[in-house]
């Protein structure tokens, strides 16, 4: 053994393991955090220490360590620097940030770069830039779910937002976060604040006693008068349809529950917020996390689950901890733990940290992540979470929002929700917008109460002086784009963009997805190869690699929009995406297939002039050979290197390719 | 006959036509059944289901429903079929009443061929120098369902190469398609789950941890389900093209599981060996330690030659001379020394050599006992102990005269010893015990001990030079089958054993090993109507499974 643990870290490692009484395996991740806040990184050592305390495999915890992109099995430097790479943060201008900040930092990202050239996979190397002092790091990450105050960076566990990128020096030396920060802006007219209740609002804090006061566990105390069964009929009632992204009826989902099985029931809150676009639950936690564990208690108590996870995405080290001291809070005052206010109902809820994987926001990967496995969302049929779901047992999986909006419908009825918002579209939503306009940032509103353009230019202040707008995505970044100027039939009226109601029906209806409420706006300065060629990235970059046709059909389209942003595109390359696309959406496993070809099927079809237009080579510029015929000779045991495209490869667009 | 559980019949519609299938089939194999074959990589019978490689996508539909939950009937009076937009897998369902299935729609043709072509964007495409060419599925399906251009321009992802898995598994990942047929096998069959997938996306890669690499004494079961060049096996890596294998179906003979194989040579060498489907026996496993020991059978020190007294002499010289030897010596004074890794037809001559030459009790067979591993190998390491008991070589506790035939060896009452595919320093006599012999009548394949001191030598053939059949543990008659011929002069064991009998008692009329198993089917009761060809590649159950089973404990 090459380190030593301090008795403080194995008692930390000792109380992790002790939340997952079912299964030793679920505490993977959890010791896995635990070891890298304490040493840095994952040694091979550790791996198989790790492997040995929870009596798995070392290859299971070597399993985890390289797929879950927060972890590291290398030292970062003293500081890290985590810049958020995705859609919005680059409109915003990240990739002159990274640069910038590694700048400041001394650190040589060419001499990165080169480094990685000699990686087997270049695009694949060590992401994580070091400065020759070791003091600090850079590196591009995916999304960190602000992208309303982008561009964002998380320097070690603290969090900031709207970085000046002039000022990126400052980064290094930052110590207050961000993330709980209150923005104190006022709700806009047209908004209905409801679960946003309490956000930013100035004196609101996020502990028990501020929450008490502003009337917190009133639902959960009226819920516990109820039978589990007229909980279950108000949400019904109330026509919720989950905030994750699918839109599924919350009330439908857990009448799949049978009471009283045999087996045990699990709730889990989905707080993996990882849509590009999207970033409501980030505001939820940080500030009014009882209302979400208030929530979960109703929630719990409805569907007779005892145990109960929330699941939080690995980006988000601070709200975990505030969500984890909400608990402790709750348990102590009897709103959680045994017996929760004389009601003889039982119900404990642990945090679960994610670390970095996108794909832990499908309900079925999250489920194998909980249970300390690679995210590989598990096949339906047989695998539905109601039925077989975490340890094969009955279980249910909602949005933070979801779970929040259950207080409100125990509050009001579930017929009172029912009236906000429209028919089958109801109560209200949180939607975060992003990209190009004036006042960006999250907007609760009535379920189809707005139109795109009243929210693009009433609530959001418009466009950036001087722009038009060109496209937005709806519903994040894996929503069907839709461009400015186009037309589309509902029913027997025609809508243009603007027109369109913020609901999942029309949205729907206009060939996209209300998702989960992440508009990305664009307007007419952006290249559109360019914002696809970033959500290429991020889907190869995401996928968990499980089926065939999104493990490598997503990487072949980031190839391809990389390639033609570098000057390399040929003729067929537009059709030759779409069709890709073609191949993969509706042939996976979970609906990661249909993500990760969605917006290239509707980047290509609808601004097909912008790719043909630098498609233009007849033939592809030729591809350089691995190795050359004196390289073989010289080393009989060359590795792999494949060189940089020469011949006709100018790079246009240099920081957003690499 | 009926059964106590009768098992529901359903109807389902596969390509238009409505056939009936158990309740619990899955759709992969109802097809399968219907003649329809689906292309597939990660679905194997024996494993649990992933759906990750998406190749048996299909159509699938369910019927059509009236408002009060009745089938809609369609003109043709059968149920209308309500088929579902998005394709399906069909190797993780089981057919349900009234489903419908269609295997080569467009829809499915342009789902393969799609699959296909993501399996090959960042695939070597190093057919020429793989040692699965010829069997690999992704060759054969490239032809059935894939396209004939590539559209693939750019780079393809690098993965490790010519990586040890294991001390017999090589890994070529980027020939793998990560179908995790392997993981499951590990996990689910060999109880070591040492495999895994490392990397993320495009770049996953299967791999053992450095500490616990696959050492599994099934490891080389992976290299067989894997559909792929991936996982090769390290002795037989790049040694022959397997077109040009010739397969024989005979047994394995290193315990009394009696696993059914596939011997593959070329020009009379063994290049490998596979298991054979037989889910009374071994299902589609095999164990390394079995599969890999044949390289004995081209060693060349074979016995090629009959000898007298270390003189190479005809065999005709050294049967008659066999046989004047054993007329001189009385029955008391006569023992033989059996093998229990001999064939039935085999022992049943022996045996009539030993009615022949009257000897009385002194004829043993040599034991071999290890550690049965509670999966294939068997306690038992001799192949045919329980056709050595029902052919009365040995008593129910082989080797138990062993020590009496030593002794009467030792003591010089015993001076003429017959050993037949046997060591007899392997049964308590010493070189110098034999050197006291005046007669000893060796038969086997190897040089040994007991060779050296052989008055005269019989080179006979092993296991995979011959035919035969054999009783395991269980109590089931299986055949064995030639794959190579026996070097130089060596006989195949049953006529060497006819002729001495010949030349000790006169004409037999044996001219076939069918006519051996014939004799010997009309004096055991077991073997009453039964024959070689009847046994077939699968085998018969012979004996009472459990008795058999209880007896081996």
């Amino acid at each position: 053994m090459f380190f030593h643990i301090p008795a403080e870290l194995l008692a930390q490692i000792d109380e992790a393991i002790t939340h997952y009484p079912v299964s030793r395996r679920s505490a993977s991740l959890p010791l896995l955090h635990l070891w890298q806040e304490h040493f840095g990184f994952i040694s091979d050592e550790s791996i198989k220490w790790i492997a040995a305390k929870l009596e798995l495999e070392p290859i299971h915890i070597l399993e985890l360590v390289t797929f879950y992109p927060m972890f590291r099995r290398v030292p970062a430097g003293k500081r890290h620097i985590r810049v958020c790479r995705t859609l919005s943060c680059q409109l915003a201008g990240s990739y002159a940030l990274r640069d910038a900040v590694a700048q400041a930092a001394g650190i040589d990202l060419t001499k990165w770069q080169e480094d990685s050239a000699h990686h087997a996979n270049p695009e694949h190397g060590n992401p994580v830039a070091v400065s020759a002092d070791g003091k600090y790091s850079v590196e591009f990450v995916e999304c960190l779910a602000s992208c309303g105050s982008a561009p964002v960076a998380m320097v070690d566990d603290l969090f900031k937002e709207n970085i000046d990128i002039n000022e990126a020096a400052s980064l290094l030396k930052l110590e207050k976060s961000d993330a709980t920060l209150p923005k104190v802006l006022p709700p806009h007219a047209r908004e209905r604040r409801l679960v946003f209740k309490n956000i930013d609002v100035a004196g609101y804090t996020n502990d028990l006693a501020c929450y008490l006061k502003h009337g917190g566990y009133a639902e959960l105390k009226k819920a516990l008068t109820m039978t589990p069964d007229a909980i279950v009929n108000e949400v019904k009632t109330s026509g919720l349809r989950g905030r994750g992204g699918a839109g599924f009826p919350c009330g439908v989902k857990w009448s799949f529950i049978k009471r009283g099985g045999p087996k045990p029931t699990y709730l889990i809150c989905n707080a993996d917020e990882s849509e590009p676009g999207t970033f409501k639950d980030r505001y939820i936690v940080h500030q009014d996390p009882h209302q979400l564990i208030e929530g979960m208690v109703i929630s719990c108590f409805a569907v007779d689950a005892k145990l109960a996870y929330i699941y939080i995405r690995g980006e988000f080290p601070e709200g975990a901890r505030i969500v984890e001291k909400a608990l402790a809070e709750a348990r102590a005052k009897g709103f959680l733990g045994k017996n929760i206010l004389g009601s003889g109902f039982d119900c404990e809820i642990y945090v679960h940290r994610g670390a970095g994987a996108y794909i832990c926001g499908e309900e079925t990967g999250l489920i194998e992540s909980l249970e300390g496995k690679r995210a590989y969302p598990r096949i339906k049929p047989p695998y539905f979470p109601a039925v077989l779901g975490l340890y094969m047992c009955p279980t249910i999986v909602n949005n933070v929002e979801t779970l929040c909006d259950v207080k409100h419908i125990i509050a009001m009825g579930g017929a009172e929700f029912a009236k906000i918002g429209k028919p089958n579209n109801t109560g209200t939503r949180i939607l975060c917008v992003s990209g190009d306009v004036v006042k960006p940032g999250y907007y609760e509103v009535e379920v189809g109460s707005l139109t795109m353009g009243e929210l693009i230019y009433d609530v959001c202040g418009g466009l950036k002086e001087g722009r038009t707008l060109k496209a937005v995505i709806p519903g994040g970044s894996s929503a069907k784009v839709l461009k400015a100027g186009e037309t589309y039939k509902v029913k027997d009226k025609t809508l243009t963009l603007e027109d369109i109601p913020m609901d999942f029906d029309t949205i729907a209806a206009c060939g996209s997805m209300a998702g989960s409420g992440g508009v990305i706006v664009m307007d007419d300065s952006r290249g559109m190869v360019e914002c696809l060629n970033n959500i290429n990235e991020f889907y190869a970059h995401e996928s968990c690699g499980q089926c065939t046709p999104c493990r490598e059909g997503a990487l072949w389209m980031k190839k391809i929009t990389e390639r033609i942003l570098d000057g390399g595109g040929t003729e067929r390359d537009p059709d030759m995406l779409v069709k890709i696309g073609d191949n993969i959406a509706g042939k996976t496993i979970c609906a990661f297939g249909e993500a990760c070809s969605w917006p290239t099927q509707s980047f290509v079809a609808k601004f097909r002039d912008e790719f043909t237009a630098k498609s233009t080579k007849e033939s592809p510029p030729p591809m350089p050979p691995e190795y050359t015929s004196e390289e073989l000779i010289a080393n009989e045991k060359i590795e792999s290197i494949p060189a940089p495209r020469g011949n006709g490869h100018e790079v246009m667009a240099p920081a957003a390719t690499r | 006959m009926s059964t106590a559980t009768e098992v529901q019949m359903l109807n389902v519609q596969i390509d238009g036509v409505w056939l009936q299938f158990p309740k619990g089939t899955r759709v992969i194999e109802a097809c399968k059944q219907a003649a329809k074959f689906i292309p597939h990589y990660c679905y194997h019978e024996k494993l649990t289901s992933p759906g990750n490689c998406r190749m048996c996508l299909v159509e699938m539909g369910m019927p059509k429903m009236t408002p009060d939950r009745k089938p809609v009937i369609g003109a043709d009076g059968k149920p209308e079929i309500g088929w579902i937009p998005r394709p399906q897998i069909s190797c993780a369902q089981d057919v349900a009443e009234g489903m419908g299935i269609r295997t080569s729609s467009p829809m499915v043709e342009e789902c393969r061929k799609g699959v296909m072509e993501f399996l090959l964007i960042n695939h070597p495409l190093d057919c020429p120098i793989c040692d699965q060419a010829g069997e690999c599925k992704l060759q054969e399906y490239s032809v059935e369902v894939g396209q004939g251009e590539s559209r693939f321009l750019d780079h393809k992802v690098k993965k490790p190469k010519n990586v040890e898995l294991g001390p017999r598994v090589t890994l070529d990942a980027e020939r793998c398609i990560l179908c995790t047929r392997c993981i499951r096998f590990m996990k689910e069959v060999a109880k070591d789950d040492c495999i895994g997938i490392v990397e993320r996306g495009s770049y996953n890669s299967i791999a053992c941890h450095p500490d616990k690499p696959l050492v599994s004494n099934y490891s080389l079961n992976t290299v067989d389900i894997c559909p792929v060049g991936a996982l090769t096996s390290t002795d037989f890596r790049f040694k022959m093209r397997v077109w040009f294998l010739k397969e024989a179906k005979t047994i394995d003979v290193n315990c009394g599981t009696g696993a059914n194989i596939t011997i593959g040579s070329r020009e009379n060498v063994i290049y490998r060996i596979t298991p054979r489907d037989n889910d009374d026996v071994n299902g589609c496993w095999l164990p390394d330690s079995h599969r890999l020991n044949f390289k004995y059978v081209g060693d060349e020190r074979r016995l090629k030659a009959p000898m007298v007294k270390g003189e190479p002499v005809e065999w005709r010289t050294a049967i008659a001379i066999a046989a004047e030897m054993l007329k001189a010596h009385s029955t008391a004074s006569t023992a033989l020394i059996a093998s229990a890794r001999a064939t039935n037809e085999e022992l049943w001559l022996t045996r009539r050599l030993i009615d022949e030459l009257e000897i009385d009790k002194q004829h043993d067979v040599i034991p071999r006992i290890g550690e049965p591993d509670g999966m294939l190998v068997a306690a038992d390491r001799n192949p045919n102990t329980t056709g050595a008991k029902l052919l009365d070589l040995c008593t129910n506790r082989p080797g138990y005269r062993l020590k009496k035939i030593a002794d009467g060896v030792r003591n010089g009452s015993i001076k003429a010893l017959v050993c037949l595919g046997e060591d007899a320093t392997k049964a308590g006599l010493t070189e110098d015990d034999l050197k006291k012999l005046d007669a000893l009548i060796v038969m086997d394949i190897l040089p040994n001990k007991t060779t050296a001191h052989a008055t005269v030598l019989l080179p006979a053939s092993a296991w995979c030079e011959k035919r035969g059949s054999m009783i395991n543990v269980k109590g089931r008659l299986q055949r064995l089958n030639k794959a190579v011929n026996a070097p130089g002069q060596a006989r195949d064991d049953w006529e060497i054993l006819r002729d001495l009998i010949q030349a000790v008692s006169g004409s037999n009329g044996l001219y076939l090993i069918e006519d051996v198993f014939k004799q010997m089917a009309a004096k055991v009761k077991e073997f009453a109507n039964l024959s070689l060809s009847k046994i077939g590649d699968l085998g018969v159950q012979l004996l009472d499974e459990k008795k058999e089973e209880e007896a081996a404990k």
